[in-house]
């Protein structure tokens, strides 16, 4: 005979007003083994976690039942009311009547019969809790952060200054990012490199970060705290230990790559460093342009080189990194908008993306910082189109945050640098950050040419050849414009990495439609996901400014702390387990395993798991075929009894 | 013109003396005499002067890949396989139930096989149709030419076409009829599951005696069970002393199997298991 309390919540009127909460408790009070069943306005607030508390010592209860929101909200908190209470934590079922029922419906009827039928099955099931004991586990103290651009770089050197060990890996053979691409940032103004490069230094010199570039993850083993994450080091073809950065090399090299820094405007060397301030400020060989990998002749860097650092032998390598949590913030891509035939990208050589603006104004950009066309010529007249891709149900719905404030900082850079008149081409203006409406309102006054319609179309002008002529609607006006320009500047969409969805199975993360990272809540936990131990910043999680991408760093770096910060950490008691007598080794368990926790012990001729690997998610016991694997907390006999509960409805 | 039955017993017979005589294999799993012709008997060939008691006619249907899981790991077995049998093989490497490197395949080509009971030539109705064996290290024989020209599938039509409630009240008057022998569980090279799981008291899945209730998740259960897995060798049909179209659900399910996962059962040792392989390209359609 089980002792029950049920608990239902009317989380205001969230479940209360499509489920009738006080005729569910009368119901539940009808139920077998019920001594108690009440409801109350808001369960988790401390009153109603006194009367839970309450109710346990004055009726001797030894279940207890929460209907409320989803277990992943409050069944902490419940289960310390109940380990308050001197009762094992493990004896508290949730029901969920929230995202499950009451959010799902508009039928009070359908939603209190819905709710009835599972407090039913959970009644049934209650009676077969077994108490349980977490396990506790030693962490790995140093964090992983993938990915370095300034969210990598701002997570990983705060985390180092609190004296953590830090991996921070980068695909790419520099660290830095997009932030290092541009020139000025909104809406100060301020150098990007000013700001940035001291910070890539501090990364380099800074004796607790081991810095990884040219490495990708290849595999992640393991759980929250203890971490097995497998790096590839990609082969750089130049021994970076040896190398004194003299760049002869660089000089000599007859190859020609195209360089990704300048966005593709111009070449650079088979064997190069991407930029003057690279970190490390070492070459690589790209492959894919190097003679000698294209013909099999030349070795030219390696005869100029003395320290006898070129390696055409080297091969990917692998190592194993161990850590106790992981920051990912691997950032993001423009949209191509080649396939946007319209705007003519790729076509007109008189059609820029954003970044390859960025680059015009670099003074260590492909033309010195100065704005000029590909053939030359200083624009007379520039259009900047706002909202390419994005705000766009064909492409993306989102809106991409940033490309008002940089259109603007665009169009004071073109009228700092040029006498062009600028054309913006916008549907709203989104200002929304500190010191950004002011920063409009001072490009307002610079005489920048404001035009609210998208930009529709860019064709060749027929009368000037080399000129574009902008179409679109001045929706103030309602008037059709055509406009002759010589440059269009588009503005598209910030969309996820194009491996954001490989790095997301790799880590376990979940993903909206386009690839962005899900966070696991969007207010309460955005910088943590549904993996334990994975925290993302930055624009890989959803497009944002330099200023929210370090505020997330921060928070991310914060948050991967607390738990490298402990030594022990207490994992969920509710693991599977095998009963070897029934097991038949098909070894379906040990091939469905997302963690890797069973394995076959040939001696014994069955299957064990390995508790301290498993995250009790099921999949083992439900794939096992003759019943061996018992789910704790979920055991068959239990979820048995709690459809038969369900099913009498 | 194909090795006559004949000519196969003798080659059978000849390679398992080899084998035993130099010790390679420990024993051949192949056909002996039953107490007619009609009805040969699995026979397990332990020494050389066991081999003039093998057997091979039209009647040995038999899936000796079934016995494969019952000797201890790493035990050097030989076996005969024709067609289906060798995929039965090739899934239990797959399973990782048994090593390829302690297995000698005896390989045998042979179409004409005969149900025992009916005296029917066993077609590609009740099993995959193939002829050759998927697999193997020594061929008894000359490789069959001219496969099937019918699909292994193709008997699913008058089956498809049921609708959902004619399919249900198909299976449940099929099953009434199920007298829980077991036959198809024994028979079969896939059912290797000890304690199987309507043998178990905790907790009790179904019925242990024979009613409708208990039929009904003993097969849909065990059907389930062998999705993906199942290689289409017919046996638990032929096994079954009150004749239910077992193969009809099994070719059902290994049909759309292969349509998602484009993999059939036991065709390559290459293959993962198909449903409890994750791949990235895999089909969402059963979410759908």
């Amino acid at each position: 005979m089980s002792r029950i309390g049920v608990f239902v919540c009317h989380c205001g009127l969230n479940i209360a007003k499509t489920v009738r909460v006080s005729e569910l408790a009368e119901f539940a009070a009808t139920l077998p083994d019920v001594v108690v069943a009440k409801d109350y306005k808001f369960m988790c607030s401390t009153p109603g976690q006194e009367m839970i508390a309450n109710d346990i010592k004055e009726h001797r209860l030894d279940r207890v039942i929460v209907t409320a929101c989803s277990p992943l909200m409050h069944e902490q908190t419940f289960r310390k009311v109940l380990a308050a209470s001197g009762l094992n934590q493990y004896l508290l079922s949730i029901v969920n009547i929230r995202e499950q029922v009451s959010w799902v419906t508009h039928d009070i009827e359908e939603g209190t019969a819905k709710s009835k039928a599972l407090l039913n099955g959970a009644v049934n099931r209650a009676r077969l809790l077994a108490p349980l004991t977490s396990r506790v586990i030693d962490v790995n103290p140093d964090v992983m952060v993938v990915g370095a651009g300034i969210a990598g770089i701002q997570a990983a050197l705060e985390l180092a200054n609190t004296g953590k060990k830090v991996y921070l890996v980068e695909k790419n053979s520099t660290i830095g990012g997009h932030m290092a691409q541009f020139d000025k940032t909104f809406p100060t103004l301020d150098c990007s490199a000013c700001i940035l490069t001291p910070k890539m230094d501090n990364v380099l010199q800074h004796k607790n970060i081991t810095l990884m570039t040219s490495c990708e993850v290849t595999e992640v083993k393991g759980f929250v705290g203890n971490f097995d994450i497998t790096v590839k080091q990609k082969a750089r073809y130049v021994d970076h230990d040896k190398c004194n950065a003299c760049l002869a090399c660089t000089e000599k090299c007859p190859g020609k790559g195209v360089s990704e820094w300048d966005e593709g405007l111009v070449k650079r060397k088979a064997i190069y460093i991407p930029f003057p301030q690279a970190v490390p400020q070492k070459p690589v060989i790209d492959r894919d342009a190097c003679t000698y990998f294209i013909k099999g002749k030349c070795r030219l860097c390696e005869k100029v080189c003395e320290q006898k650092a070129i390696d055409f032998e080297q091969q990917d390598t692998s190592t194993t990194v161990k850590v106790g949590a992981v920051i990912v913030a691997t950032g993001y891509d423009l949209m191509d908008t080649k396939p946007l035939l319209q705007y003519g990208y790729g076509r007109y050589p008189g059609v820029y993306n954003a970044l390859e603006v960025e680059r015009l104004f670099n003074s260590a950009g492909p033309t010195g910082g100065k704005v000029t066309l590909r053939d030359g010529r200083e624009p007379q007249a520039i259009a900047i189109f706002h909202c390419i891709g994005s705000r766009d149900k064909n492409n993306y719905e989102h809106c991409s945050r940033v490309c008002c404030m940089y259109s603007l900082k665009f169009a004071h850079l073109f009228k700092e640098k040029t006498s062009a008149d600028v054309y913006q081409f916008y549907i709203d203006m989104r200002a929304a950050g500190k010191g950004y409406e002011e920063f409009y309102n001072r490009i307002i006054e610079e005489d920048v040419k404001f035009i609210r319609g998208k930009g529709a179309r860019v064709a060749e002008s027929a009368d000037e050849p080399g000129r574009l002529i902008v179409e679109a609607e001045d929706t103030i006006t309602g008037k059709f414009i055509k406009l002759p320009v010589d440059m269009v500047v588009l503005s598209p969409a910030m969309k996820p990495r194009a491996d954001s969805k490989d790095i997301a199975r790799l880590f376990n993360l979940s993903t909206d439609k386009y690839g962005f990272f899900m966070e696991r809540h969007p207010k309460l936990a955005p910088l943590s996901t549904m993996s334990e131990g994975i925290f993302i910043a930055g624009v890989c999680q959803s497009p944002k400014d330099i200023p929210d991408t370090v505020a997330q760093a921060y928070g991310a770096a914060a948050e991967a702390l607390t738990i490298v910060v402990k030594d022990k950490l207490e994992l969920e008691a509710t693991t599977a387990m095998v009963n070897p007598a029934s097991c038949c080794a098909c070894l379906n368990c040990v091939r469905v395993c997302p963690y890797g926790a069973p394995f076959f012990n040939e001696q014994k001729g069955v299957s064990e798991i390995n508790e301290a690997l498993c995250k009790g998610c099921g999949l083992c016991a439900s794939v096992c075929p003759s019943s061996a694997i018992i789910a704790r907390h979920f055991t068959n006999d239990q979820v048995l009894a709690e459809m038969e509960g369900l099913m009498e409805f | 013109m194909a090795t006559s039955f004949k000519q196969i017993e003798e080659k059978l017979k000849t390679e398992a003396a080899k084998l035993l005589e130099s010790g390679s294999v420990s024993l051949v799993l192949a056909y002996g005499k039953g107490y007619d012709e009609k009805h040969p008997m699995p026979y397990v060939a332990k020494c050389a002067s066991d081999v003039a008691n093998i057997v091979f006619n039209e009647f040995c249907t038999y899936n000796m890949a079934r016995y494969l899981v019952r000797y201890p790991r790493g035990t050097k077995i030989a076996v005969a396989v024709k067609a289906a049998d060798s995929r039965a093989v090739i899934q239990l490497i797959q399973e990782e139930k048994v090593k390829r490197e302690d297995l000698v395949i005896l390989g045998i080509p042979v179409s004409g096989m005969k149900n025992p009971k009916t005296g029917e030539t066993i077609d590609s109705k009740t099993t995959c149709g193939l002829y050759n064996p998927v697999l193997y290290d020594v061929l008894l024989g000359e490789e069959v030419h001219g496969q099937p020209v019918v699909s292994p599938y193709d008997v699913l039509a008058g089956y498809e076409a049921m609708d959902k409630d004619a399919r249900w009240a198909f299976w449940q008057k099929e099953f009434d009829r199920c007298i829980r022998c077991y036959a198809c569980r024994k028979a079969c090279p896939m059912c290797y599951c000890d304690p199987c799981f309507i043998d178990q008291t905790k907790p009790k899945w179904g019925d242990k005696s024979p009613e409708p209730a208990g039929n009904l998740m003993y097969h849909l259960t065990r059907f389930h069970h062998l999705a993906g897995r199942c290689i289409d060798c017919g046996e638990c049909s032929r096994a079954c002393p009150v004749d239910i179209p077992l193969y009809l659900f099994h070719k059902k399910v290994a049909k759309e199997c292969e349509e998602m996962f484009g993999q059939a059962a036991g065709m390559s040792i290459e293959d993962k298991p198909a449903l409890v392989n994750f791949r990235v390209d895999d089909s969402d359609k059963i979410l759908e």
